[in-house]
């Protein structure tokens, strides 16, 4: 153990040293890194492109840019190891907030918290708060609800389909809840579910999809991020089957097979913690963000809208003033992504 | 001996050289801010102490050990390409003892639970080991389907026995301080991991240079009918021994990311180490102090790459991309001296 302290007395002189040198030289390259600035990273789990739950957060990194005038950076991360690895990189370099955007960045958020207290670390999903760590948690179950009510409106054969990337707790509830919009309006109808197995295959998106619809399944609810593409892609080439989105507003994505999306409104929720930190009033807390805020939103595509029928818009208008009053939750159970 | 040490340091230069070209070429390519790039590069894998200690050595660590795993199993003929399963098996056994142990002291815990992993390492790569004596199935196939067994299992793992308790999160709970690697330097990442890894290096040079065991396993790695025949080994009972040595090897890796770095079982707790191994253990030739110094460099490489996506957005897949071309131009170099060789 001695010999081990031995070698290792140079590198802490090293370390300090860096150290000291260190703080000296930061007012030089202040204007280029954190300090005085406003500053803002986002750790994503996927890739920014998959027009769905990462690139969503991207939007909200870029409009925090041009709104607020921040300084971003983004990564994207694939281990609980990197994820730490980066959240301590950002604190190191002084950012201001850090996202990390998922449940799972949960706990490297709570254990580096504590290391920089000047940096707030936010998990979109979660439910750890400390000190400087806060936690976004979406309802992602009612407007799930909705769709479903959509979805068996317009479902023909009785058989409607989830596609997941994986089994993770916030895609199992918007699914058990999408499943009970379903049974609102038919009880008779079959839900069936399957999950990919990773968030980034579009191929094997796409073959889920096939295999579901060969089952008779004519309306799919997705949340497989990069991998659900491939579900829209299915769709198209299918006949008179029927996909809805989700996490971002993937009406555009596959106009004409996609009925609308079930939306969190990224951008609105990362501008909002955005501008808690940046005006100092930030408070750790876990911020719930459901239809009453505006965050959460089932969006239905215009340019399909003729294939809902008028009554299921009805319903699905009167249950969402339920919601946002209030007066209407759905019976799933509650989950949190 | 001296000159194929010098000769080992002249791919490796050549390598590196290799690294920073092929890293050009592709920021030009994709129409990055070139200086910029290379900047964060350096930065995010020497730039401060920081770097160093707490992503550069840290991503290390966990390719250190599996590049010994597969650099000790090429050595002796057998393709172990199944280090990723190995390391995942070594990380499950090491949190499920930890979270078992994590009343008793430190000096208890901590050592069950690294053997655990070592010894589920050698138990995973000791199928693939049993598979090819007894059935002759090759190693290069099983081990790499016992790579995706060991992936779902572990995604299993995590939904159903080995889940946290409230039943909401894909992973385990964290291990009590008493399974954690205690960490080199406080406020750093760095931990004891590293030093053991280092140790086990040494530790694999001195056995394959130095003793009789090692010169077994050499002998089979160049021939094992010659090694028969004319030594009088029996390549089988090598060959399993260094299944399970190179396994435990790999085993023991998971288990010190797991205990130094995670401190938890999550689905995706490797990026691909035991791949990355490969490109570890042929970049150093197969010697094993050599694979400390390239297991450093890919972790440079790799924590470098991260920071040049957040301060320089260029995608971190570059490091994948990059260490692909160092297995295929290692490959290459090595066919070229062969064939020069027989000429």
């Amino acid at each position: 153990m001695l010999f081990l302290r031995r070698l290792l007395a140079p590198l802490l002189v090293f370390n300090i040293s860096v150290g000291i040198f260190g703080a000296c030289a930061s007012p030089k390259d202040a204007g280029k890194s954190a300090a005085a600035a406003f500053s803002v990273a986002l750790l994503t789990p996927g890739s920014i492109s998959d027009q769905s739950w990462n690139g969503g957060a991207y939007d909200g990194l870029l409009r925090i840019r041009d709104s607020l005038g921040a300084d971003i950076s983004h990564i994207q991360t694939k281990t609980p190891a990197e994820f730490e690895e980066n959240f301590r990189q950002y604190g190191a370099k002084g950012y201001s907030l850090v996202f990390g955007h998922g449940f799972e960045f949960q706990d490297a958020a709570a254990r580096v918290g504590p290391s920089f207290p000047n940096t707030v670390y936010v998990t979109t999903g979660g439910t750890r708060t400390s000190a400087n760590v806060s936690a976004m948690s979406f309802a992602f179950e009612q407007p799930s609800f909705l769709a479903g009510v959509v979805a068996a409106s317009v479902s023909q054969s009785g058989i409607i389909g989830c596609i997941g990337g994986t089994e993770l707790p916030p895609v199992k509830a918007g699914f058990a809840s999408f499943a009970q919009g379903v049974h609102f309006v038919n009880p008779n109808a079959k839900v069936v579910t399957a999950y990919i197995g990773n968030w980034d295959d579009a191929g094997a998106g796409k073959e889920q999809a096939l295999a579901q619809v060969a089952r008779g399944v004519d309306v799919i609810y997705q949340n497989a991020d990069a991998a659900g593409l491939g579900i829209f892609q299915a769709a198209k080439d299918s006949k008179r089957v029927y996909v809805i989105g989700s996490n971002s507003n993937q009406n555009g994505v596959a106009p004409n097979v996609t009925l609308g999306s079930v939306v969190i409104d990224l951008p609105a929720a990362f501008m909002s913690m955005a501008r808690e930190v940046k005006s100092g009033q930030f408070t750790p807390r876990v911020h719930v963000l459901d239809t009453r805020s505006g965050v959460m939103k089932w969006i239905v595509n215009p340019a399909l809208r003729s294939a809902i029928p008028t009554r299921a818009l009805q319903v699905v208008d009167s249950l969402e003033q339920h919601m946002r009053a209030g007066t209407f939750t759905p019976p799933a159970a509650t989950g949190t992504r | 001996m001296r000159a194929r040490l010098h000769s080992r340091w002249l791919v490796m230069g050549a390598t590196i050289a290799g690294i920073f070209a092929a890293v050009i070429v592709i920021l030009l390519i994709g129409g990055y801010d070139t200086s910029r790039a290379l900047a964060a590069l350096w930065d995010g894998a020497f730039g401060s102490s920081y770097a160093v200690l707490s992503a550069t050595l840290v991503r290390a660590t966990p390719l250190l050990f599996v590049g010994l795993a597969v650099g000790l199993a090429f050595r002796a003929g057998v393709l172990n390409i199944g280090a990723e399963g190995q390391l995942l098996a070594g990380a499950t056994a090491a949190v499920a003892v930890g979270l078992a142990v994590g009343a008793l002291p430190r000096v208890l815990a901590l050592p069950l639970a690294l053997g655990a992993g070592a010894a589920a390492g050698a138990a995973w790569s000791g199928i693939a080991g049993w598979l090819k004596l007894r059935f002759g199935v090759l190693e290069v196939i099983s081990t790499l389907m016992l790579n995706f067994i060991a992936t779902y299992l572990v995604s299993w793992l995590v939904r159903g026995p080995l889940q946290e308790p409230t039943r909401v999160y894909p992973q385990t709970i964290e291990l009590s301080p008493a399974v954690q690697m205690p960490l080199l330097l406080t406020g750093h990442r760095v931990h004891l991991g590293l030093v053991l890894a280092i140790g086990l290096a040494g530790f694999t040079w001195w056995v394959l240079t130095q003793t009789a065991i090692g010169f077994r396993v050499r002998a089979v790695g160049a021939g094992a009918a010659a090694a028969r025949s004319a030594g009088g080994i029996d390549p089988a009972r090598t060959t399993a021994l260094v299944f399970l040595a190179s396994g435990a090897l790999a085993g023991l890796g998971g288990a010190s990311e797991a205990t130094g770095v995670t401190f938890a079982l999550y689905e995706g707790i490797s990026p691909g180490y035991g791949y990355s191994a490969i490109a570890v253990a042929l970049l150093a030739r197969l010697h094993p102090l050599m694979i400390i110094v390239s297991a450093l460099l890919f972790g440079a490489l790799e924590a470098g790459a991260a920071a040049m996506q957040r301060d320089a957005n260029v995608p971190s897949v570059l490091a994948a991309v990059v260490e692909a071309m160092i297995v295929l131009g290692v490959l290459a170099f090595n066919h070229a001296r062969t064939r020069g060789r027989q000429a």
